[in-house]
């Protein structure tokens, strides 16, 4: 199944998505969590920490800066891009933040 | 003059502290112009509009020169103009200039929203105190759409995820163009320590601290104005907040 949440900003999108994803997971399925929000937080909901969270926003300076390589398929992406939350869930973020932490 | 923007998490209360601050500030004989560029605007309930849907006609705009915008105000209509004619009367005499929503058509929505765009851009900066309300999240607040504003503020709930978002405002205001003064509003606050973690996370003035206030929640249930709803809490706080505004940024016109 594929499920998508959508609302008002302060409804409680990320913190119903995050439940459901590791809910399901505890039932069984294989689940990714895809944060396609331009403020991505989904992480937090799932229980990655922020530094991570953060850091999954970083990764295309990465990819820019040499340190990070492309990746070329849906595996690839998981695999490079993404991060492991409780309960099996994966996690990876569609958008990201220009300039996230300057300096 | 006192020209100001909220931004900050979608729901972190930037609608209803907005819309109350505009009124508040009314109240104190200045003139009040309450701009509202989230395309699912929330503005007018807290400023007791009874619209949720102020679109422009057509016909503000034409065609705009080669090589500039594509839609630009008619002729023999400027700023002033526009917002005399077009802009919605709010209590206090508040006036209201809504960007545009999300439901109409493509090409209508582009022509309202350029005029928009325009008449923020070109209205006498000593003819109104202007009170701004952003979209939720990082997208617009920073890339051009409030330079209107010299105070930018952060309106914070204490919680992570609203803390991260004006973490990231806050950050890009180092990267990209900023106003003058970028500060933080703390909101829904119910334990003495919020006030303080908001305060070491973001290392920005904190110019009001506005409580938490079951009366605000009632009043979004009605589609209420907070403000039409007698004082409390809230209404208190925003109160001093208007004081703090007008004692450290009001710019000298």
């Amino acid at each position: 199944m594929r499920v998508a949440v959508v609302g008002k900003g302060g409804s409680g999108k990320t913190s119903v998505s995050g439940v459901l994803a590791r809910s399901l997971a505890r039932h069984g399925h294989h689940v990714i969590g895809l944060d396609c929000d331009t403020n991505p937080n989904l992480g937090l909901s799932l229980g990655v920490g922020d530094l991570e969270t953060e850091r999954l926003l970083s990764l295309r300076d990465q990819i820019d800066e040499g340190e990070q390589k492309h990746a070329h398929t849906w595996a690839d992406i998981l695999d490079a891009y993404g991060t492991d939350a409780p309960d099996g869930v994966r996690l990876t973020v569609v958008n990201r933040i220009d300039n996230p932490e300057p300096d | 003059m006192i020209r100001i923007a909220f931004a900050g998490k979608g729901g972190s209360g930037k609608s209803s502290v907005s819309g109350t601050f505009a009124r508040l500030l009314a109240r104190r004989d200045r003139p009040v112009l309450a701009v509202d560029s989230d395309p699912l605007p929330g503005m007018a309930y807290s400023l007791g509009i009874p619209v949720d849907d102020h679109p422009t006609p057509d016909d503000v705009v034409v065609e705009g020169p080669e090589g500039g915008p594509k839609w630009v105000l008619r002729p023999g209509l400027d700023a002033a103009g526009f917002i005399d004619q077009y802009a919605a009367a709010g209590p206090d005499d508040v006036r209201y200039l809504q960007f545009g929503n999300s439901w109409g058509h493509w090409s209508t929505l582009q022509r309202g929203q350029h005029a928009w765009s325009q008449v923020v851009r070109e209205m006498d900066p000593n003819a109104w105190n202007v009170v701004g309300d952003l979209p939720g999240g990082t997208r617009q607040a920073m890339f051009g759409w409030a330079k209107y504003a010299d105070v930018l503020a952060l309106v914070v709930e204490p919680t992570a995820k609203s803390i991260q978002v004006a973490r990231r405002l806050r950050n890009i205001t180092k990267a990209e163009w900023s106003p003058e003064h970028v500060v933080v509003v703390a909101n829904r606050i119910d334990h003495p320590d919020d006030v303080q973690r908001i305060h070491d996370a973001l290392e920005r003035p904190i110019i009001g601290a506005i409580p938490d206030d079951a009366a605000v929640t009632a009043a979004d249930k009605r589609a209420a104005a907070p403000l039409d709803d007698g004082s409390g809490p809230f209404v208190d706080a925003v109160e001093q907040l208007v004081d703090t505004v007008e004692s450290s940024y009001d710019a000298v016109s």
